[in-house]
């Protein structure tokens, strides 16, 4: 009798130890954003903010549950905003500057880490601000948060990641020795080139690029005001709209690993220049060949290509409305014909003529 | 005088149309006697099908054409409509536009095995016929004169103004221009569908052959593989968007909601055609029927004795100089 109680005491011991880890491992909050000087003391509260000279409301409350997730959860809130010495602080006037070095070392790297890398390569291409550029334009240009907005970490399954290919973007702003070591222990935000889905991508681009007023106030080239519109023409375009994560978005032929070095066709860093697009095509078409490069990928207007294929097109029009009016029409001719001569819709007791003529001879006449 | 001169010559007159048409209205065949044309309107037919039409292998094939080409239709429209609302909620019924497009594919080669099965059935049966010189053009496919005079008889009889309807083949004129179209749409939906499907070895195969036989005007020989391949994807969604709606609003209408076909016309699964169907539209290959098949010579026989048919009176009130009014024999006849 004894025995069976011991036994019952230790199965109810054990039942409770699992359920007591499992309430602890449920519990577990996911790690504290870092906030040593307590900024969250002011910002956490919902109605942080104030009403400027010109009656714009502003609100400052942070979010602590949304930074807690996002990308730069580790990162004290005066690495970035570096001009705050003192608290309270005075009116903030400066900007955040991504090429600012944070408080933050990456694995196996001495430096501390920094935005610079790639804002240089960004500075280069067509989207940075170049010296000649008009006032217009260098208003027009995108930013760091234009982009960017503090993303969050996305959950996915480290099974669906192309390895060698999202470990050249690491390489991007990492030391190569020790961001291998490092990607292979640690989960990873970067699924694919790019870590956006590809009609986040297209959505993003087309903000500006299918704004066709200001495409032609910055006066762009013809094919450059109808890219979007194109694109989505394209079997590109359409698979992306539908879904697909395999097809090409913008950013997998007009940048290379960098993602931020875009440049104008005529420029021969360009993945699209000339000597360039055979490599871009190939990342996916593996068998690309000289002839295969010339097809459109942004086509134009329907009809407005060729001669031969606007009359091509023309034609099947004729066919198609011929054809389904002519036939429908038979159809429905025959059926008023036979119809008339006593045919019913059911064939009941071996015959489906069943009903009287209709039709008029001559004698009634 | 000249009044019964006149009724004179109409009364010759009638008494040679009367003539002629008693000879187009009653076809004589051995064993049976003299054949009615609208003796389709007295037989008893069976729904699933009296007399032989297709063969097993033509109905297999039409079951694999018939699915792969729902199939086909459903994954590749939301790619041309991908604009539209309804797009993407369709394409999620696949499980997402890759695997649709996997779909695709393996549809589209299901159907070419299916047209390759086809033309090696039509080509060994055509060897088999000709050896055993049962061979006829006329029981065939093959378009002719007389089915533009067919339909121009149809016509007629539509209007009322003929008495009967043309007597034809095994395949009348909607048949060959519907198989025609097939023929036509296969080909140019697997040559489109195979330049979209491998876009590195079409670009490569038209300038490099077709492009030095071929001068298009105007268009440079660097251009070809984009003018190929701007051509495909035309002819790809157009055709197929054709074929969808033929199918749906012709071949769909003919064979499920025409009445006397209403609600489905059981041959594409049993292979066989109503007797009632096969004289009304197919009479000379009834007539086919009856010399090849001895028990459908005696059931007409059988019936020509019941309805009391001598090959002088004629049956039906379709008929101008009818000599009854009410239809005789077989059939209830429901008052309208």
């Amino acid at each position: 009798m004894s025995r069976i109680l011991k036994k019952i005491r230790i199965s109810i011991f054990a039942a409770l130890l699992v359920a007591g880890i499992t309430i602890l491992l449920l519990s577990a909050s996911p790690t504290e954003a870092a906030d040593e000087y307590n900024c969250l003391m002011c910002h956490k509260h919902r109605s942080t903010g104030r009403i400027d000279e010109n009656g714009k409301r502003w609100n400052y409350n942070v979010d602590e549950f949304l930074y807690n997730h996002s990308v730069h959860r580790s990162i004290e809130c005066r690495d970035c905003h570096t001009y705050i010495t003192k608290v309270p602080h005075d009116p903030v006037t400066q900007k955040v500057d991504c090429a600012n070095q944070c408080h933050i070392k990456p694995p196996f790297a001495q430096e501390k880490f920094s935005h610079e890398k790639i804002i240089g390569i960004y500075n280069q291409s067509a989207h940075g601000i170049g010296a000649e550029d008009s006032d217009e334009l260098k208003n027009a240009k995108p930013y760091c948060k234009y982009c960017h907005s503090n993303p969050m970490y996305t959950r996915m399954s480290e099974t669906a990641v192309p390895y060698r290919e999202t470990l050249q973007r690491c390489f991007n702003c990492h030391p190569e020795r020790g961001v291998v070591q490092a990607y292979r222990h640690i989960t990873h935000r970067l699924r694919k080139k790019t870590s956006r889905a590809s009609q986040e991508i297209v959505q993003l681009c087309a903000t500006c690029h299918q704004d066709v007023e200001l495409m032609k106030k910055l006066n762009v080239s013809e094919r450059a005001i109808t890219a979007v519109e194109s694109y989505n023409r394209s079997i590109h375009g359409k698979l992306v709209q539908l879904g697909s994560q395999k097809a090409a978005n913008c950013i997998s032929c007009h940048a290379s690993n960098a993602l931020h070095d875009i440049y104008k066709k005529d420029d021969p860093r360009a993945t699209i220049y000339k000597d360039n697009i055979l490599n871009t095509c190939r990342q996916c078409h593996e068998k690309t060949n000289n002839w295969f490069i010339k097809i459109a990928v942004h086509p134009s207007e329907e009809h407005g290509r060729n001669p031969i294929i606007y009359l091509v097109s023309i034609f099947f029009r004729v066919v198609l409305y011929g054809a389904v009016f002519s036939m429908v029409g038979l159809m429905l001719f025959e059926t008023f014909g036979r119809w008339t001569d006593g045919i019913k819709f059911l064939l009941r007791g071996g015959t489906s003529w069943r009903g009287q003529s209709r039709r008029r001879s001559k004698k009634e006449k | 005088m000249s009044t019964f001169s006149k009724v004179i010559s109409k009364m010759t007159e009638i008494g040679a149309r009367q003539k002629a048409e008693a000879a187009e209205y009653f076809t004589h065949v051995d064993g049976v006697g003299p054949v009615p044309r609208d003796i389709y309107k007295y037989v008893k037919s069976n729904p699933y099908g009296d007399l032989p039409r297709y063969s097993a292998h033509i109905v297999i094939q039409h079951l694999l054409v018939f699915i792969t080409f729902i199939l086909l239709a459903a994954t590749g429209l939301p790619i041309y409509f991908s604009d539209v609302f309804w797009a993407s909620y369709f394409v999620s019924l696949f499980g997402g536009i890759d695997v649709a497009r996997l779909i695709h594919r393996i549809a589209a080669f299901v159907m070419m095995f299916a047209a390759a099965y086809h033309i090696v059935t039509i080509a060994a049966g055509t060897v088999r016929k000709i050896r055993r010189h049962e061979f006829d053009y006329k029981r065939t496919q093959l378009p002719r004169l007389k089915d533009l005079f067919d339909i121009i008889h149809d016509i007629k009889y539509f209007l009322g103004r003929e008495p009967y309807r043309p007597k034809m083949e095994k395949f009348m004129y909607k048949q060959k221009a519907h198989y025609l179209a097939i023929i036509w749409g296969n080909f140019v939906l697997i040559a489109a569908g195979s330049a979209l499907l491998f876009p590195d070895i079409m670009a490569r195969l038209f300038p490099e052959t077709l492009g030095r036989i071929l001068p298009l005007g105007g268009i440079d020989a660097d251009s070809y593989s984009a003018f190929f391949q701007d051509l495909a994807r035309l002819m790809h969604a157009d055709e197929a968007v054709m074929a969808l709606i033929l199918l749906a609003f012709w071949h769909w209408t003919n064979v499920h909601l025409v009445p006397g076909r209403f609600p489905i016309q059981w041959t594409f699964l049993t292979g066989k055609i109503t007797r009632e169907h096969q004289i009304e539209e197919h009479f000379l290959e009834y007539l086919h029927n009856l010399r090849e098949i001895p028990e459908e010579r005696e059931y007409l026989k059988n019936l020509l004795k019941e309805l009391k048919i001598d090959g002088s009176k004629t049956l039906s009130t379709g008929d101008q100089n009818a000599s009854f009014s009410q239809p005789v024999g077989a059939g209830p006849v429901e008052k309208t």
